[in-house]
């Protein structure tokens, strides 16, 4: 009841969005793709300082890694070791809430916008006739439970693929019994997610393909070892990508040892930074 | 009341959290565990009021590290 009494400008205003991409002749389910984008890029600033502390955080990994080895039974301990580790080492922890956070109330503001459309269309049965709220042509209606047609669960495929994608890239410091947890709830919150609207499924996959294409782009930029990092921690880093199967031309077995880092040409490309990093 | 509040992190951890893919909080205890100490300790309105104050401090800019809710120094 209060949550949704503070939701309500928020609502509001979103409708406003919609509305108004709509208004320029973007169909509802694209002006929802609109509006999605619209919030990513206004997030852009916060991830951009995130993905620095991040590659901060990957040159003292062996550090870090030797606090965890030597803390390993008390999680307590090891995670007050950790952070007093980043304090003397000027390392801006990469995940914060905020950003998260903030996120939610546009989640269920969408989820109310959307089921407020499922319940009310503008321009009623009528518009739905029309088929304003389709989407490519294969989403009959977007204000209909993701269940109500085989679209849906194509869309939820992407949803659920994109969501583990997306975890994958944002989970670099998280432990890996937490990332494998992350991995795996899209699958078991299937049952609930069909029943949202369709519109709202096409909201996250929206969401996670933008932080899975942002992913892509931020590791193509980042520089593996930046000057005067510390050398990558050990062995090959890891890597979404498996790697390249050279061609031997003795038809030998190919080793397990990743080949060595080619040697780049040119000045290291390098994120563009703010002036002065706060040391 | 203060349970209300306690409820409600947990409601949060279980439904919206996976969702929006939490990584690690910069802070320790994180988050959620900052508000469900802070709800205990303090009360459903000052729990509320110190949740809320930690989660505008877990941002990209600010430095992380140990912070207790029972060490809170915005009331008295």
């Amino acid at each position: 009841m209060i949550v949704a009494s503070i939701l309500t400008p928020l609502e509001d205003l979103l409708r406003h969005i919609l509305n108004a991409l709509h208004s320029v002749g973007l169909p509802w389910a694209w002006s929802i793709v609109g509006l999605t984008i619209i919030v990513r890029m206004l997030l852009v600033p916060l991830t951009v300082k995130q993905i620095h502390s991040m590659q901060n955080m990957q040159a003292h990994a062996p550090q870090m890694k030797e606090i965890q080895r030597k803390y390993k039974g008390d999680r307590q301990k090891l995670n007050e070791e950790l952070m007093k580790f980043y304090k003397e080492n000027n390392i801006n922890p990469a995940a914060s809430c905020l950003p998260l956070v903030a996120q939610l109330p546009i989640f269920i503001g969408l989820f109310y916008t959307l089921r407020a459309f499922a319940k009310h269309p503008p321009g009623g049965q009528a518009a739905i006739d029309r088929g304003d709220f389709s989407w490519l042509h294969f989403v009959p209606d977007i204000t209909k439970h993701a269940n109500s047609h085989w679209s849906g669960y194509v869309l939820l495929a992407i949803y659920v693929l994109s969501q583990v994608a997306s975890t994958y890239f944002m989970s670099g410091t998280m432990q890996k019994s937490q990332r494998y947890l992350m991995m795996i709830l899209p699958f078991i919150f299937i049952p609930f997610i069909v029943k949202f609207p369709t519109g709202l499924v096409l909201y996250w996959m929206t969401t996670n393909l933008w932080t899975v294409g942002q992913g892509l782009i931020t590791r193509r930029l980042m520089p593996k070892v930046g000057p005067g990092f510390a050398p990558p921690p050990s062995g090959p880093k890891r890597s979404s990508r498996t790697p390249p199967k050279e061609p031997l031309p003795d038809g030998g077995t190919p080793t397990a040892e990743a080949p060595p880092p080619k040697p780049s040409s040119g000045p290291p490309r390098r994120v563009k930074r703010k002036k002065k990093a706060r040391r | 009341m203060r349970y209300v509040g306690v409820a409600a992190v947990w409601a949060y951890r279980f439904t919206l959290a996976p969702f929006l893919g939490v990584g690690q909080c910069k802070y320790h205890p994180s988050c959620s565990q900052y508000a469900i100490d802070a709800y205990k300790e303090f009360g459903f309105f000052k729990g509320t009021l110190l949740a809320g104050w930690r989660l505008l401090r877990c941002n990209p800019w600010s430095r992380g590290g140990v912070d207790y809710a029972r060490d809170q120094k915005v009331f008295k």
